[in-house]
């Protein structure tokens, strides 16, 4: 029995470890160590980005918030000329399915077609994050490589195009049905754990206290963007099922 | 009633009406009690009370304060930028029933962010606190402090733990160790919306205030200082709406 448990609380050290890579892919934070492993070299197929079925896009879209807020949200659908607005939204949160080119830019799963990145940010996300995420989805099917995203990126920053977020920047990402990278957990293998995400100006994980072991909050600083993601673990997702953590009883390994 | 602190979220989780009052509806703690109520007897308890605001792996790097007769003073030097206290009730509302609960324990821990911006204010607090000033004069001084901007809106980043499995927060606590271990930020003022908190299914819970230039709002998180996992319920039996 302890033997197993033990077992089990290894196993979560590396699915956090895994977690953090995926986890990246909302930061835009570059690692060129992981550009000599790329699994995905380049793009794939547009189509394979693509839902063939627009209604369960928007339904996916929904379901990283309760229906409580999704249901009154801005819902945004991708399609092959880019994001479009399907249904408008009464509480300033905007709802989508974030693709893999959200992650870094030299990711190794950028161009992973798999990933579905449920989110709903709220509006002063929406402000500070989504103009430069459509503008990249854009580029991505304009087929712009991505030494040139990482430059015009770095020209936008350099002249105030691309700002450090707007305080109080935060999405809430509880959908059950992520795939926010390859190994991962859960059933697909590229499920995380809910968590609500933030949108923090640039500094240091410490700045939070993240990262650290026992902390509830882990961070991405960006060696691009001027900006330091943070996210928080909760337990449900938002269908208001409990993540199976370890039973109280047990401490926590690391998180 | 202002919303501001973290401590009035234990209230507003679970929607108690009429707290802090004794039957027939005299207040419990209408006045200051003995400062001696307020304070510990021993400061090295209180060291470690603070401390456990966080997890191990940050707490012998923070600064810690301790509250003295004359107010708070530094304990411990930290490394790390963050400063943990043990707050007392007066960090409530100022209208609050329990401002002047003396039982109050909430050992808190400030990120940099948080020092430099909202520490001073309740420092400045306890000292009017000590000094015996009423809180009619409390809410009168601040809203001046507001006019004058020496109490602005919270910069961006601004933050705080309360992992302590410890902590007393108000009467009117849930469970054993008053309620669950949160993740506190402060944010421009707003309603909760802003955050989609305080709806059912929502992680997030806030605390708007009418008196101060900010809004708080908490994330309840699974594990407490020490590494254990708070309490939660299943979800068929959960009475709070996060």
């Amino acid at each position: 029995m302890l033997s197993k448990a033990t077992s089990q609380i290894r196993g979560r050290h590396f699915s956090i470890g895994m977690a953090m890579c995926a986890l990246v892919a909302q930061v835009g934070w570059a690692s060129s160590a992981w550009s000599d492993m790329a699994p995905y070299p380049k793009m794939a197929p547009l189509a394979e980005y693509l839902s063939a079925d627009p209604a369960s896009e928007i339904a996916l879209a929904r379901s990283a918030a309760p229906a409580v807020i999704s249901d009154k949200a801005e819902i945004l659908v991708l399609g092959a000329h880019g994001y479009e607005t399907v249904v408008k939204g009464t509480n300033g949160f905007v709802c989508y399915v974030g693709r893999s080119w959200e992650a870094d830019l030299d990711h190794p799963e950028f161009w992973n077609p798999k990933i579905r990145a449920p989110t709903c940010a709220n509006a002063a996300a929406v402000r500070s994050h989504m103009p430069y995420y459509k503008e990249l989805t854009q580029w991505v099917l304009a087929g712009v490589s991505q030494d040139e995203m990482i430059a015009r990126t770095k020209a936008e920053i350099a002249v105030g195009k691309i700002k450090a977020p707007e305080p109080g920047a935060m999405a809430l990402m509880l959908s059950k049905d992520q795939y926010v990278g390859d190994n991962q957990g859960g059933p697909s293998g590229g499920q995380f754990y809910p968590h609500v995400m933030f949108w923090g100006p640039p500094g240091p994980a410490s700045d939070w206290g993240a990262n650290l072991k026992g902390s509830p909050i882990l961070s991405q600083p960006s060696d691009i963007m001027p900006l330091t993601m943070y996210y928080i673990p909760i337990r449900k997702w938002s269908d208001g099922s409990l993540y199976p953590y370890p039973a109280p009883s047990q401490p926590e390994p690391t998180q | 009633m202002y919303r501001a602190s973290p401590f009035i979220i234990v209230t507003l989780s679970l929607a108690v009406v009429s707290p802090a009052r004794a039957d027939g509806g005299r207040p419990l703690y209408p006045d200051r009690a003995p400062i001696a109520e307020y304070l510990s007897n021993d400061r090295d308890a209180e060291i470690a009370f603070a401390r456990s605001g966080v997890p191990a792996s940050m707490a012998d790097k923070v600064g810690v304060l301790v509250l003295g007769a004359h107010g708070y003073e530094t304990a411990a030097k930290g490394t790390n930028g963050f400063v943990c206290y043990v707050a007392r009730s007066w960090d409530a509302d100022i209208d609050d029933p329990e401002f002047w609960n003396p039982k109050v324990r909430g050992p808190m821990c400030l990120n940099p962010v948080a020092v430099r911006w909202y520490l001073p204010y309740y420092l400045q607090r306890t000292q009017w606190v000590l000094s015996g000033v009423s809180r009619s004069e409390m809410i009168k001084r601040t809203k001046a402090e507001i006019v004058a901007k020496q109490i602005t809106a919270p910069p961006a980043g601004a933050m705080c733990y309360m992992l302590s499995r410890q902590g007393y927060l108000s009467d009117q606590g849930l469970g054993p160790h008053g309620w669950h271990p949160l993740v506190v930020f402060w944010n421009v003022p707003g309603v909760g919306t802003q955050w989609g908190a305080d709806v059912v299914g929502s992680p997030v819970l806030s605390a708007p205030s009418d008196l101060m230039p900010f809004t708080v709002f908490f994330v309840p998180v699974r594990a407490w200082s020490d590494g254990t996992l708070d309490e939660y319920v299943q979800p068929s039996q959960a009475s709070d709406i996060n």
